[in-house]
């Protein structure tokens, strides 16, 4: 298989892929841009005769996967809420087919998803959660020109409409270095999927069934997933979750603070609680010192696994990346870590990290991201996520310890740190990310885009 | 500080009733129960009504999709029929470990397990004591060990396997929620191991520098 590096790091091989990629959307495979600049609209269709009007003259512009490796272009992508097909007209038997997480919408399932206390949907932000949001338009690109040319091809075909109207534009992106809020950078560690083409970067880790990801082909257990009827609806979609974040910078500096006396100190608590320094650079190839040569070479910064820290001095048992990962960690329960990835596009929003934040203003500055999460059962792995690898300990052996950068923490929570020869447990950890809101989304194929505009 | 207090869904009904009426619905239906029964009640009643007004005990919730939950553990008990065959098969199977299944130590999260077969062979009861949510490690089933569930479950009538998006439909169908559910200790099979290293480690410490 050969292989060559783009300018922006990203490995493209010539592996012959086997999905239908000019079906499948390209949001699905194609990586966020470096540096990425973007904007998501979210639209409540108003008459059903308008929004598949609306449909029928956005699709032309909705980018497939093929050729998704070169993400020099700008690309729109459209996902559509459960009331949002319903707006559309979709007919009840089709919807029916829907699984019920997705009917009833992220809110519903607040108990499910742990979404409880300052998470909890009543604290979200309009208009999250009102059952309004129906369609959500995306424009990714690697400028901020692209991203302006992008957007208003798509807003040419809802402005002037009075069938659809537009709830929120939100901007995201452009941070220095593409940080992520919390001054990181992050969304390095994506599955690899077979068919799609990609040459698993080193330590990727195997190539896990497009059907975990893209509904209509075989998943790890040998068969597709469930999908939505009928066949033109349901084959080469896939689910896409948005979950909105408020970063409490302040919250976490103070915690920084609190918990190391120099800068370096405060680094490494850092480094701890994600698994990887803020250049990415992982702890398990960098545990002493940052190494941002390391961090920025996406074919070095991700290809370990943990069979040289089987006690976690190197990347704690409980950090962010080796909970959402455990790769091969030894776990407490029977479990198939490929059965619970998700192909992440993070986005951030709101002014870069400033490390000097440290009031209880700071906290409420709007500034965080949308975590966009794709999956063929993104409701039931988000599920999994909440309760079993966020929002719990157990299965690390951590009690009832929560993931520290978006875990919902408790009153007296604890972090711990493995140490040789006594491990270091620090109290008091607080909640750095807040939910402000959240949908699911079915992200069709381009053909069933089509036949959704078309519907009589 | 941002928190979050311990999620409680209250189940049943009988909140709005107070304990006097719900000892007195109690009493109605012994009414007509044999004296023996009548009597036994009598003689617990101060007790029981005492025990009913104080502060409530932890509720038991529920356990997702069915079941009851107290804590971290949750109780699922299925009765399901028995294909012609079925029966010998899974009573073969079980002998041949000799009735344990301690193949299950892996899974990390079932505390126990009992099959019981009932009414002539045409039915299984199954009961087990596990950890967290109904569904949440189904799936790894289906990936980890679909063929031994699939051997345990092999004279379940209409099973239709473990990689069927329909397992988790049949599991619920045949679920029946207990109404009573006790758990002495609220620990999971993680910390009840865990805490198990931790007591040898101690003791081999206090026997050294006894």
């Amino acid at each position: 298989m050969l292989s060559v590096t783009e300018s922006v790091g990203e490995t493209v091989s010539t592996g012959v892929p086997t999905l239908d990629l000019h079906e499948i959307q390209a949001t699905v495979l194609r990586q966020r841009p470096a540096p990425y600049f973007g904007t998501h609209v979210v639209l409540r269709i108003n008459d059903p005769r308008a929004g598949r009007a609306f449909l029928r003259r956005l699709t032309p512009y909705v980018d497939s996967a093929a050729g998704w490796r070169i993400a020099a272009n700008a690309w729109l992508a459209v996902a559509i809420s459960y009331t949002g097909l319903e707006a559309l007209g979709v007919p009840t038997e089709s919807l029916q087919s829907f699984p019920e997480a997705f009917r009833v919408g992220m809110a519903a399932r607040a108990a499910e998803l742990h979404d409880e206390g300052v998470n909890d949907p009543t604290n979200w932000t309009p208009p999250f959660g009102t059952g309004q949001i129906h369609i959500g338009v995306s424009a990714f690109s690697d400028s901020e020109e692209k991203r302006r040319r992008a957007l208003a091809i798509a807003r040419d075909q809802y402005e002037g409409f009075s069938g659809v109207t537009v709830l929120s534009t939100q901007d995201f992106g452009a941070q220095p270095g593409d940080l992520n809020p919390l001054g990181y950078k992050d969304g390095i560690d994506q599955p690899a999927i077979e068919g799609s083409g990609e040459e698993p970067l080193p330590g990727q880790g195997p190539l896990i069934k497009a059907g975990e990801f893209i509904l209509g082909y075989p998943g790890e257990s040998g068969v597709p997933l469930p999908m939505p009827s009928p066949d033109i609806l349901g084959r080469n979609g896939t689910y896409i979750g948005l979950r909105k974040y408020q970063t409490r910078v302040g919250a976490f500096n103070r915690f920084l603070r609190e918990n190391g006396r120099t800068e370096e100190e405060r680094e490494l608590v850092a480094a701890k609680l994600v698994g990887r320094w803020r250049s990415g650079a992982p702890l398990t190839l960098a545990p002493n010192v940052d190494n941002p040569a390391l961090g920025a070479d996406p074919r070095r910064n991700n290809d370990f696994n943990y069979a040289n820290d089987p006690h976690g001095r190197q990347v704690p048992f409980g950090s962010h990346i080796r909970r959402m990962n455990p790769r091969d960690t030894e776990l407490s329960r029977l479990t198939d870590v490929n059965i619970h990835r998700l192909i992440r596009r993070g986005t951030t929003y709101g002014p870069p990290y400033d490390p000097n934040a440290v009031s209880e203003a700071d906290d409420e500055v709007p500034h965080g991201a949308y975590f966009l999460f794709i999956s063929a059962k993104a409701m039931a792995t988000m599920e999994f996520l909440q309760r079993e690898w966020v929002n719990d300990g157990n299965f690390i052996g951590a009690g009832d310890e929560r993931d520290p950068i978006v875990g919902l923490q408790k009153q007296e929570a604890t972090f711990t740190i493995p140490r040789d020869p006594v491990r270091r447990r620090i109290h008091g950890i607080d909640t750095f990310n807040v939910l402000r809101g959240g949908e699911y989304f079915f992200m069709p194929s381009l053909t069933a885009l089509s036949w959704l505009g078309n519907l009589e | 500080m941002v928190t979050t207090a311990t999620p409680t869904k209250v189940k049943g009904s009988g909140k709005s009733a107070s304990a006097q009426q719900k000892i007195q619905e109690l009493r109605d239906l012994y009414a007509d129960a044999p004296e023996l029964s009548r009597k036994a009640l009598e003689n617990v009643l101060q007790e029981l009504t005492d025990q009913v007004a104080q502060t409530p005990p932890p509720p038991v919730e529920s356990a997702g999709r069915a079941g009851s939950r107290l804590g971290k553990v949750s109780e699922l008990t299925l009765i399901v029929p028995l294909a012609p065959g079925g029966a010998k098969r899974l009573r073969t199977f079980l002998r041949l470990l000799g009735g344990n299944l301690n193949g299950a130590d892996k899974v990390g999260t079932v505390h126990d397990m009992r099959f019981v077969f009932l009414d002539n062979d045409t039915k299984l009861l199954f009961a087990t004591a596990y950890d967290g949510d109904w569904d949440a490690y189904i799936d790894d089933f289906a990936t980890r060990i679909p063929d031994y569930l699939d051997v345990l479950n092999a004279g379940w009538e209409g099973w239709p396997g473990i990689r069927s998006p329909e397992a988790k439909d049949y599991l619920a169908k045949h679920q029946v929620t207990a109404e009573g559910w006790y758990v002495a200790n609220d620990l999971t099979v993680a910390e009840t191991r865990r805490l198990k290293q931790i007591g040898k480690a101690v003791d081999e410490l206090l026997d050294k520098i006894a």
